[in-house]
């Protein structure tokens, strides 16, 4: 959807889906609910006990998995880019993950509201920060920089065109 | 900083290398200069010489040697 000045969109899960590729049961972001093209982006996660993760970490403490965590705030940041139309349903590869803080345990019954900026995009590289809450508390956030294969390996020379040796 | 030192410590600073490895260092010679590692590259050349490069010296950018001819068409002689 978007708004009257052409700028800001917003997307739910299937929406979602068109752009990027993660799915069940790696998808880990549920409604964008705010994103600037090349800008920024916001969008929400919602966590129920039927997440398939809850049962063993841990069967008697359930909480987010900090890796979990890191997807929720990487897949809301690659819908900065994801959501123009010359990268949308493109694959993304992490390049590099740096400053990851964690300062709050999620819980089940807990939605985690994500923020990211895309502070750079060139030549299929992303550079971007992401930080998240819950109820209006800080919970986690990250640096990240991601790349897109498919337009990356258009730069390599002689024609060395995979991504061989960087990213996952 | 005269251009041989930019261009020289864009490469040093980027794979971790010694100077003296420069002189036959060809794309993927060193575990650096892999594809992230040409990107980088590029990135600190950019910024070292204010220039933007074209998509198509990007990819002829294959050598240490190479690079100083792609330079040139940008008014950095080396």
């Amino acid at each position: 959807m978007m708004d009257e000045n052409g700028e800001t969109l917003s997307f739910n899960l299937m929406g979602i889906q068109e752009c990027q590729r993660n799915r069940y049961p790696l998808l880990f972001v549920d409604q964008i609910t705010e994103a600037i093209p090349g800008k920024s982006v916001r969008g929400i996660k919602c966590f129920s006990y039927n997440e398939w993760f809850f049962p063993a970490h841990f069967d008697d403490e359930p909480n987010v998995p900090g890796f979990i965590q890191i997807e929720c705030l990487v897949q809301t940041f690659i819908m900065s880019f994801l959501c123009m139309e010359e990268y949308k349903g493109k694959k993304t590869n992490f390049i590099s993950i740096n400053n990851v803080k964690f300062k709050r345990k999620i819980v089940p019954g807990e939605t985690l509201d994500v923020e990211a900026t895309l502070d750079s995009l060139k030549r299929g590289i992303a550079k971007g920060h992401a930080e998240s809450f819950v109820n209006g508390e800080p919970a986690c956030s990250a640096e990240f920089v991601v790349t897109i294969p498919d337009v990356f390996s258009r730069f390599m020379p002689n024609n060395t065109s995979q991504v061989k040796d960087g990213g996952r | 900083m005269p251009n041989i030192d930019k261009y020289n410590k864009a490469f040093t600073e980027t794979f971790m290398i010694d100077e003296s490895k420069l002189p036959e260092l060809k794309y993927q010679d060193v575990s650096g200069w892999d594809s992230i590692g040409h990107m980088q590259l590029m990135s600190s050349l950019e910024e070292a010489f204010d220039i933007e490069l074209d998509i198509d010296d990007i990819i002829d950018f294959s050598s240490y040697e190479k690079g100083k001819e792609i330079l040139k068409k940008y008014g950095a002689e080396i």
